[in-house]
């Protein structure tokens, strides 16, 4: 019994293996995508539809989506169902470079947040980057 | 005058407790003969010093840190255990010595007489277990998950009398919210008037181990953190003045514990005393007494109190205390009947059966009288008919008085008798509540030592893994590992994983494991999952995430297996791991991209897991706490959203539901701040 459930787990190891290797194997450079939002009015407020996280006042270790636990960018953490966000083509996952124009490698939390939802604007224009990889497998899953 | 201590008097049972201390220990009898009690105690000492020698070379002889810090400890137990010896040596000698100045002086007394009223109490067991003290961490500790543990070795010494005892040694680090000690501890031979020291000592465990100093400097040490009384006692008992010639040439060799050792050393943290009013047949909690400060090196944030299980069973509950034959007076009738039965004095009772043989097999007994606080009992001489004294024995049963009238065969009997009953009950004026009721010791079988696997019993701690290594090198060493471990699947069923391969959906659900609170991580073991001790507890008791998500296998394999990965990593470690950094990135790669948003894998586990309780809420939940703490965070600003939108996620089906909300929880803002734009 122990021996049988022992070779199901090389098998399984086995397959794991193959399978990453196989995804290794295909491109991974980085992709950087223009993604142009428009916000949703609701009430009183203009809301995007989607939640960031980090910053460089926030500790990297936390980022479940960094590459690198040292990078203290920021990133989609939460996209919410067909929110403007969503429709516009953005992901959980990405890291938000720029948004208008505004660099977003280097800024608090706060500064972060401040510069997505200023009043007067309507339409924000993000730089994007997300990993090609993933994008592989939505599609090859889709 | 019969005295209790006189070996003449037929007290001890046969196989009763006592005459088997007698059997198998010379020392026991020493209580009855005065001249043997030295030579024991000699031989205790000797023993003594054997082992620690034996310590101090194995102290000198290891290399790891903890065997160092066990020898240590039985070093400064050895080193206890010798000063307690010597002192209570000194004290039989004076003892000794002024009673023969006594004799000479006032020839007529008779050593063993005394007057009719000093009586003493018999003597009890007394156990302690369940010890537990309780840390006071700053708020800031258990939430760091950067920086080195600070880990510091503790261990309790228990003293009553001459009897010292030493706990087990527990590591204590800021993942430990108690310090509990398993052991039970029994003191067999205490007085009711005893003290029973509990001294908490501590040792920090990244210390350099350097020489120590001169001996003269570490006798001083070892006397002081014995303890302020103790080393009083021993000074005053070592004073040369005091003592005798020849008892003080070895103490003085022996006051100097042999050459300096280099090695761990433990520093007394705390302290208590308790004595018979701190007995209760349930948990107390007691002050301690903390010395040191934040300062020290061995310091551990102590709360100030100490819970523990002090049970007392004096011998006169658990032993027979008087047996033999009597007669038992019908009620009513003339003239008076009696009966001949065999009355046996345990405990609280006076059990009285027909025969002798009766009691031996175990029987019912024919009738039972209580001796308890209550009760009355006097000798009259009244009855005519026999010349033998009889003694009546009142009680109160229910407003109702109930009095037996007893007799023996003979006056000496009756004596005896009499004897017996009022040593019961200066022993129950003396041991008080211990007397109301009996109280159960559990003396702990003798276990097998532990497993020998590590504290931390994962893979992941043995395993680093390098920012540049390639996923298949991690799979060929974790190969080889489960190739040296033994893998010892309980599972009569085929693994969780293999679900993965079977089109159906919904495959074996197994419960989601708890996530063990923060009061005591280290006492997992109780779960029957983890006492598998297999070093992939998680894969064995993966939740519904990993099977459930069998829509399409491909998209599963990834971050089910991933699930898998991450899951030992939360359960097996108590204590915070060190991060492996690649594998968890580099799966993570791989997850799916959400359908819808939903089914995510998230790559990180969740370094703190093990001391804040994840929240295992449901995810509307989760979301708006999120949500709130956002906008308690963020001004006005327009970044609110209405709990409206965030409700549509959770119509998915349960098994993203699950999955979703494990990355909620890992997205825990608690942990790592996010904002709903």
């Amino acid at each position: 019994m122990v021996e049988w459930e022992y070779n199901n787990y090389l098998m399984v190891v086995k397959v794991l293996n193959d399978f990453l290797s196989k995804l290794n194997s295909q491109c991974s450079c980085v992709l950087q995508q223009r993604i142009e939002i428009r916000k949703l009015r609701q009430g009183e407020h203009l809301i995007l539809g989607f939640s960031i996280g980090g910053g460089i006042d926030q500790d990297p270790g936390q980022n479940p989506f960094s590459e690198d636990k040292s990078d203290k960018g920021i990133y989609v953490t939460r996209v919410t169902p067909e929110g403007p966000a969503e429709v516009a083509g953005l992901m959980m996952g990405d890291k938000v470079m720029q948004v208008n124009g505004w660099d977003m490698t280097m800024v608090t939390h706060d500064q972060a947040r401040k510069r997505l939802t200023k009043k007067n604007e309507d339409v924000v224009r993000l730089l994007v980057t997300r990993k090609s990889l993933e994008q592989a497998v939505k599609h090859s899953m889709m | 005058m019969f005295c209790r201590t006189q070996t003449t008097r037929a007290a001890i049972a046969r196989g009763s407790a006592l005459e088997m201390e007698i059997r198998r220990g010379k020392f026991r009898r020493s209580v009855f003969l005065d001249t043997l009690q030295d030579s024991d105690i000699q031989k205790k000492i000797d023993h003594e010093i054997r082992m620690r020698d034996g310590a101090c070379k194995l102290l000198a002889a290891c290399s790891q840190r903890d065997q160092a810090l066990e020898a240590a400890k039985s070093l400064l137990t050895c080193n206890t255990r010798i000063m307690a010896y010597m002192s209570e040596l000194q004290r039989m000698k004076e003892a000794q010595v002024m009673q023969r100045v006594a004799r000479r002086s006032d020839g007529t007394r008779s050593s063993d007489a005394g007057p009719m009223d000093d009586r003493l109490p018999c003597k009890g067991k007394v156990a302690i277990s369940d010890l537990r003290i309780p840390l006071m961490w700053k708020d800031t500790e258990y939430f760091k998950n950067k920086g080195e543990l600070h880990r510091c070795a503790v261990f309790c010494l228990l003293q009553v009398g001459g009897e010292i005892h030493d706990t087990d040694m527990v590591m204590v680090d800021r993942t430990l919210t108690d310090i509990c000690f398993d052991n039970t501890i029994v003191f067999s031979e205490a007085s009711p008037g005893f003290e029973l020291r509990v001294e908490l000592y501590s040792c920090c465990s990244e210390e350099d181990y350097s020489a120590g100093s001169a001996p003269r400097k570490l006798a001083s040490k070892l006397s002081s953190s014995l303890g302020r009384s103790a080393g009083k006692k021993l000074r005053v008992a070592m004073d040369p003045g005091a003592c005798s010639p020849t008892s003080n040439a070895g103490a003085a060799t022996l006051l100097l514990p042999g050459p300096a050792v280099a090695g761990p050393k433990y520093h007394l943290l705390a302290h208590t005393s308790l004595s018979l009013s701190h007995v209760q047949d349930s948990f107390r909690t007691h002050d301690l007494s903390i010395s040191g400060n934040e300062e020290c090196s061995y310091w551990v944030p102590l709360y100030g109190s100490v819970c523990c299980r002090l049970a007392a069973q004096p011998h006169c509950m658990t032993q027979q205390m008087m047996s033999g034959c009597l007669k038992v007076k019908q009620l009513g009738g003339d003239p008076p009947s009696w009966t001949n039965v065999y009355g046996v004095l345990k405990g609280t009772n006076l059990f009285c059966y027909h025969r002798q043989e009766d009691m031996e097999a175990n029987v019912e007994p024919a009738f039972t009288i209580a001796i308890n606080k209550e009760t009355r009992i006097r000798a009259s001489e009244k009855d005519p008919h026999s010349k033998a004294q009889s003694i009546c024995i009142s009680n109160q049963y229910g407003g109702e008085e109930v009095t037996h009238t007893l007799s023996a065969d003979s006056r000496e009997e009756t004596h005896r008798w009499m004897e017996a009953f009022w040593q019961q009950f200066c022993d129950m004026s003396q041991w008080k509540q211990c007397c109301d009721d009996l109280m159960k010791i559990e003396l702990p079988s003798p276990r097998k030592p532990a497993l020998v696997t590590s504290k931390q019993g994962s893979l992941y701690h043995e395993i680093v893994i390098d920012t540049s290594d390639d996923i298949s090198t991690v799979t060929d060493i974790l190969t080889r590992r489960m190739q040296e471990l033994e893998l010892r699947s309980q599972l009569g069923t085929s693994p969780p994983w293999m679900s993965l391969f079977e089109e159906s959906p919904g495959g074996p659900r197994t419960p989601r494991l708890a996530r063990h609170s923060p009061r005591s991580p280290h006492r997992l073991p109780h779960s029957p999952l983890s006492s598998l001790r297999c070093p992939w507890p998680g894969l064995l008791s993966s939740d519904a995430s990993l099977t459930s998500d069998s829509d399409s296998p491909c998209s599963t394999s990834p971050c089910s297996r991933h699930r898998g990965w991450a899951e030992p990593l939360s359960l097996s470690s108590p204590r915070f791991r060190p991060r492996t950094l690649s594998l968890d990135a580099k799966l993570s790669t791989l997850r799916g991209r959400g359908y819808g948003g939903v089914l995510q894998c998230s790559c990180q586990p969740p370094s703190s897991s093990s001391l804040a309780p994840i929240p295992a809420q449901c995810v509307p939940q989760a979301t708006l706490s999120c949500s709130s703490s956002t906008s308690s965070n963020s001004s006005s600003e327009g970044s609110h959203s209405p709990s409206s939108l965030d409700g549509t996620p959770f119509s998915r089906p349960s098994s993203a539901r699950r999955s979703l909300r494990n990355l909620r929880a890992k997205l825990d803002p608690r942990n790592w701040l996010q904002s709903q734009v």
